[in-house]
C-alpha cells in the first residue's frame, strides 16, 4: 500500500539536489517531494514553523538527509528528531559524501534508521534511492499515531 | 716488578704510636720554664734551666722574686694579645733569646744562647726578605720559585744542603730543588716515601712551620715534674721550638748522615704542601731570628705557589670550560648525547684530557680512541655499578682491580662519572699505562725493625723503581671538568625529553589536523566525481537517440575517468584510515578468509579459468578486516596480471615458523622486473602501464602498511613474463595468558 506523504530532502549541493531529485523521479513515486537547503530549514518543516507554519500537518514518509549541512548539520538534526518523543519514528535515511566511519557509527548512535554512502557511480546511486524510496516511501507502513495525525 | 706500593702500616703505625707531642723533655741547646699566666708561678722547668741560665727555681716559685726583669717582661706580654713572644734578654749574668708561647698548660718560656755577635739581627734581615719576595714574584714557575727559596734559605741558614720537596697526593715527597755546598750527597729529583713522614708528624708540621735540630746527637732535657700541675697531663710541647723529637727520627738523621737539620713547612689552603728542610754533616745552630727569617720566607712561598697553583687551575678550567662549551653546543644538534659524542670525538676526549673516552648507556657502548674493548668496558662499567660510585678517577685501575691489567696498555687510568641515576650510564675518560723510572732516596718498601726497637731505614742510596700500570694522573681540574660535563649531559637527556614530549604533542597536532583533512576529503573531493557521473548518465539517459558513435564513446570516457578519479579517492581514503585505525588483533581463521575473499571475486572471475592451489593455512593472530584486505588486495593483483593466461595457475600457501606465520601467493603472470622489486609497495608506484592493467598504485601500499603495522614483512619476487610471488608474514600473538582468545575473520 502506498504512503503518499511526502518526502523531505535536505540537501544543501545543488548538483546533488538535482541528481537525487532526477533518481527519485526515475523511480515514479507519487509521493511529494519537499526539500530543504539546510538543517534549520529541515527543522522548521518537521516542526512546521516558520515558513512551513502553514503547510499541510502530518509527518513525511521518510527524511532524506545530508550529513553535511549549512547552520545546523545533518547529524544535529537527525539528533533532534530522534530525541524529540513527537519526531522519533519520522524515518530517516542519512545520505552522505563519507566514507567516515565515526559518522556512521555517530549517526547508528542518533538512532538513524539507514545510512547511504553515495556511490560515484550513478546507476548504483539511482538503484540505492530506488530501494530507499520504495522501502520507506511504498513499503514502510507508518506507526500508528501519524495515520491518527494524518 | 711490583707497583709502588704504600704499605706503610709497619712503620707509620709504629710512628704515630710514638708520642711526638709529649716527649717529656727538650732538646739540651736551650732550657724550658713554664708559668702561670696570671701569677707567674713556676709551674714546671727542664732540668737544664739553673745550669744554663742561672735561675735556681722549681715548681711553686714566684717568677717574681726570683728574675724580676724576666718576669717584668712576660707580664708585659701576657697582658697584650701577642700569641708569641720573642725577645733577646738578660737573664741573670747572660744574655738569652726569650720565646715565649701560650698553652693551655701555661707559659711556655724558651731559653736559647744569643746569636754570635755581628749576625744579622731580625731587623737587618727584612731588606733580604723583600729582595726574596722580588725574586719570587719574578719567577716563571713553581720549579723556578723553589730554585730561589733553597739558595735563600741556605745562606740564610748556612747548612751543607737545603733541599725543597713537595708531597703528591700519596704522600710521597719529591726533591724539586737543591742548594748544596757538596758535603753532603744530592738527592735532586729523588723520591721520598710518604712512610719517612708520619701522619702525626705531618699534622704537627703544619701546626709548628719551622723545627731545628741542631744536632742528632743529644740527651734530652727532662721537664720537671713531668706532669703539668694545671691538668696532671704530661706538658703538651707541640709548639715549643725545642721539643725533643723523636728517636727514630734522631737514627734516621744518623742514617741519613746528617748532623743537624731544620725544616719549614709549605702550606697550600691549609695543607702541607711541601718542605723546605736544611741538613749539615755536623751540628749546626740556628738563632731565633733565622728561624723566624724562614719562617717569613716559607710563608711567602706558600702565598706564591698557593697564587701560581691557582692562577694555573684557574686557567686549565677556563681552557676546559671552553672545551665543554664547545662540545654541549655541538651537542645540542645531535639526535643523542651518545652520537654527539662519538662524532666529535676530539673535544670529548679533551674535556678530561684522556687519550680515550667512551659512553656506556645500558649495554651498549660506543668508544673512541684508546680503550679497553667494549666488553671491558662493559665490565668497568658492572664495577663502578657495583660499588655504587657516583665519580671515580683513578690512575692506576689495577690497584683497584687486578683483572684491569689485561687493558693496562691501552687504559690504566679511569676517569669515569656517571650519568643517571636510575641506569647504568657512564662516561668515562681512559688513559694508557706510562711506564715511568722513579728514583727513591732508598728503597722505600722495607722498613727495618731491629729487636724490640723501631728503626728508620739506613739506605739513602738511590734506588730505581720502574713504574707500571699506572697512567699521568688527573688534576682535580680535569676531574671538575668531567662532573662538569656531566651536568651538562644530564641537562641535554633533560631537555631532549622536553623536546621530545613537545614533539609528541605536536603530532598529536598534526595528526589531528591531518584527519580533519582527509574527513573534508572524503566529502569534498568524492561529490565532483559523483556529479560527473551522473551528469553524463542523464545526458546519455536524455539524448541517447541522438548522439553518434564518437559521441556515446566520449561520453562513456568521461563517466569511465570520473569513476577510476573516484576509485582512487576511495583507495587513498581507505589508505589513510588504515594509518589511524587501531589493530584489533585477535585470531583469524585464514583459510576461511581466504574462501570468502574469493567468493567476493566471483564477479571478476567470470570467464577465466584459474586453477586454485589452496594449501594448508595456518591461523594468523591479526586484524581480520585489516587482513582481509591484504587477501583482496593480493589475490586481486594475482587475477589481474594472470588475465593474458590461458589457464592462470594461483597458488596460495601458508608456513607455521616459530615466531611468525608466513603466506605466499604465486601466480603464473606476466610479472614484473626485480630490479625495482622495492618500488612495489610506493603508493601510486605501478610497473605496468595503466592501460595494460587497471589499478590506482595503492593496492600493495595497502599491503605493507597493514603487515607494518602488525610488527610483519612483506617481499616480493618477480620474473618478466613468468610469474610473481609475495609473501607475508605475521608475528605470533605476544604470550599474554589473561587474555583470552577471540576468534576473528
Amino acid at each position: 500500500m502506498a504512503d503518499l506523504r511526502p518526502i523531505l530532502l535536505v540537501e544543501d549541493n545543488p548538483r546533488d539536489l538535482e541528481l537525487t531529485l532526477a533518481a527519485l523521479a526515475k523511480c515514479q513515486l507519487a509521493n511529494d517531494i519537499v526539500v530543504a537547503r539546510d538543517g534549520a530549514e529541515a527543522l522548521d518543516y518537521l516542526y512546521g514553523r516558520n515558513d512551513y507554519a502553514d503547510r499541510q500537518p502530518g509527518d513525511p514518509a521518510v527524511v532524506l538527509l545530508d550529513l553535511k549541512l549549512p547552520k545546523v548539520d545533518g547529524l544535529e538534526v537527525l539528533e533532534r528528531v530522534k530525541s524529540d518523543p513527537n519526531q522519533r519514528q519520522i524515518p530517516v535515511v542519512m545520505l552522505t559524501s563519507s566514507r567516515e566511519e565515526r559518522d556512521l557509527l555517530r549517526s547508528y548512535e542518533l538512532g538513524v534508521n539507514a545510512f547511504v554512502v553515495k556511490p560515484v557511480d550513478f546507476n548504483a546511486f539511482f538503484e540505492a534511492i530506488q530501494d530507499l524510496g520504495m522501502f520507506w516511501a511504498i513499503l514502510n507502513e507508518p506507526p500508528p499515531r501519524s495515520r491518527v495525525d494524518a | 716488578m711490583n707497583d709502588i706500593g704504600h704499605d706503610t702500616s709497619l712503620d707509620l703505625d709504629a710512628c704515630a704510636a710514638e708520642p711526638i707531642r709529649i716527649p717529656g723533655g727538650i732538646q739540651p741547646h736551650g732550657a724550658l720554664l713554664v708559668v702561670a699566666p696570671d701569677t707567674l708561678e713556676v709551674l714546671q722547668a727542664s732540668a737544664n734551666l739553673a745550669a744554663m741560665t742561672g735561675l735556681t727555681v722549681k715548681a711553686g716559685d714566684p717568677l717574681e722574686t726570683a728574675a724580676p726583669m724576666l718576669a717584668g717582661e712576660i707580664r708585659r706580654w701576657a697582658n697584650t694579645d701577642g700569641y708569641s713572644l720573642l725577645r733577646t734578654l738578660p737573664v741573670g749574668e747572660r744574655t738569652f733569646q726569650v720565646t715565649g708561647h701560650r698553652t693551655s698548660q701555661g707559659l711556655i718560656v724558651e731559653f736559647e744562647p744569643p746569636p754570635p755577635a755581628g749576625s744579622e739581627s731580625l731587623d737587618a734581615l727584612y731588606p733580604r726578605l723583600g729582595q726574596f719576595l722580588d725574586a719570587v714574584a719574578g719567577a716563571k714557575d713553581v720549579a723556578g720559585i723553589a730554585e730561589i727559596a733553597v739558595r735563600e734559605v741556605r745562606e740564610l741558614s748556612g747548612f751543607n744542603r737545603v733541599l725543597l720537596y713537595s708531597f703528591d697526593a700519596k704522600g710521597d715527597g719529591t726533591v724539586l730543588a737543591e742548594s748544596s755546598d757538596g758535603v753532603l750527597p744530592s738527592y735532586l729529583h729523588l723520591r721520598f716515601p710518604a712512610a719517612d713522614i708520619p701522619a702525626q708528624a705531618r699534622e704537627l708540621y703544619k701546626l709548628s712551620r719551622t723545627r731545628l735540630i741542631p744536632t742528632a746527637d743529644y740527651e734530652p732535657e727532662l721537664i720537671e715534674p713531668p706532669l703539668s700541675p694545671v691538668d696532671g697531663r704530661p706538658l703538651d710541647l707541640s709548639l715549643a721550638a725545642l721539643r725533643s723529637v723523636s728517636p727514630v727520627h734522631l737514627q734516621y738523621m744518623r742514617n741519613m748522615g746528617t748532623g743537624s737539620s731544620m725544616s719549614v713547612s709549605i702550606l697550600v689552603e691549609g695543607e702541607l704542601w711541601g718542605l723546605v728542610s736544611g741538613h749539615s754533616r755536623e751540628p749546626r745552630h740556628v738563632t731565633a731570628q733565622i728561624r723566624t727569617a724562614c719562617d717569613i720566607l716559607g710563608q711567602i712561598l706558600s702565598l706564591q705557589i698557593e697564587a701560581r697553583e691557582q692562577a694555573r687551575r684557574t686557567a686549565d678550567r677556563l681552557a676546559l670550560k671552553q672545551v665543554e662549551t664547545e662540545l654541549v653546543g655541538r651537542l645540542s644538534a645531535a639526535a643523542s648525547y651518545q652520537v654527539g659524542l662519538a662524532s666529535h670525538a676530539g673535544l670529548w676526549k679533551r674535556i678530561a684530557g684522556g687519550a680515550g673516552a667512551a659512553v656506556v648507556s645500558d649495554q651498549s657502548v660506543i668508544a673512541v680512541g684508546s680503550t679497553p674493548s667494549d666488553d671491558d668496558i662493559r665490565w668497568l662499567a658492572a664495577r663502578l655499578q657495583e660499588a655504587a660510585l657516583s665519580e671515580i678517577a683513578l690512575d692506576s685501575m689495577a690497584e683497584v682491580w687486578p683483572e684491569a691489567e689485561r687493558f693496562a696498555a691501552q687504559a690504566s687510568g679511569l676517569l669515569a662519572v656517571s650519568v643517571s641515576q636510575l641506569h647504568s650510564n657512564y662516561v668515562m675518560w681512559f688513559r694508557p699505562e706510562v711506564i715511568r723510572t722513579v728514583e727513591w732516596a732508598g728503597e722505600p718498601q722495607k722498613p727495618q725493625e731491629r729487636g724490640d726497637r723501631l728503626h728508620p731505614r739506613r739506605s739513602f742510596q738511590l734506588w730505581k723503581q720502574q713504574v707500571r700500570l699506572r697512567a699521568t694522573p688527573w688534576t682535580s681540574v680535569e676531574f671538575e671538568s668531567a662532573r662538569s660535563f656531566r651536568t651538562s649531559i644530564q641537562d641535554f637527556v633533560l631537555r631532549r625529553a622536553e623536546e621530545r614530549a613537545e614533539l609528541t604533542n605536536r603530532l598529536v597536532e598534526i595528526n589531528k589536523e591531518l584527519e580533519s583533512f582527509s574527513y573534508s576529503i572524503s566529502h569534498d573531493l568524492r561529490a565532483p566525481f559523483r556529479h560527473v557521473v551522473g551528469y553524463a548518465e542523464l545526458l546519455a539517459d536524455r539524448s541517447a537517440d541522438k548522439l553518434d558513435e564518437t559521441a556515446r564513446h566520449y561520453l562513456n570516457s568521461i563517466t569511465e575517468a570520473a569513476l577510476s578519479a573516484g576509485r582512487l579517492v576511495d583507495d587513498l581514503l581507505n589508505f589513510s584510515q588504515l594509518g589511524r585505525a587501531g589493530l584489533n588483533a585477535g585470531r583469524v581463521d585464514v583459510e576461511k578468509l581466504v574462501a570468502e575473499v574469493r567468493r567476493t571475486m566471483a564477479p571478476d572471475l567470470i570467464g577465466r579459468r584459474i586453477d586454485w592451489r589452496i594449501g594448508p593455512l595456518p591461523a594468523a593472530w591479526a586484524d581480520g578486516a585489516m587482513l582481509r584486505q591484504v587477501m583482496q588486495n593480493l589475490l586481486h593483483n594475482a587475477v589481474k596480471y594472470t588475465a593474458p593466461r590461458d589457464t592462470a595457475v594461483i597458488e596460495i600457501s601458508g608456513e607455521d615458523r616459530p615466531d611468525a606465520t608466513a603466506y605466499t601467493i604465486r601466480d603464473n603472470g606476466v610479472g614484473f622486473d626485480p630490479t625495482y622489486a622495492h618500488k612495489l609497495f610506493g603508493v601510486f608506484q605501478r610497473l605496468h602501464r595503466s592501460e595494460e592493467f587497471e589499478g590506482t598504485g595503492i593496492g600493495l601500499a595497502l599491503v605493507r602498511r597493514v603487515v607494518d603495522r602488525h610488527g610483519g614483512t612483506v617481499t616480493a619476487n618477480g620474473v618478466p613474463n613468468e610469474g610473481a610471488t609475495f609473501t607475508f608474514t605475521l608475528p605470533k600473538r605476544p604470550p599474554r595468558p589473561d587474555t583470552e582468545t577471540q576468534e576473528l575473520g
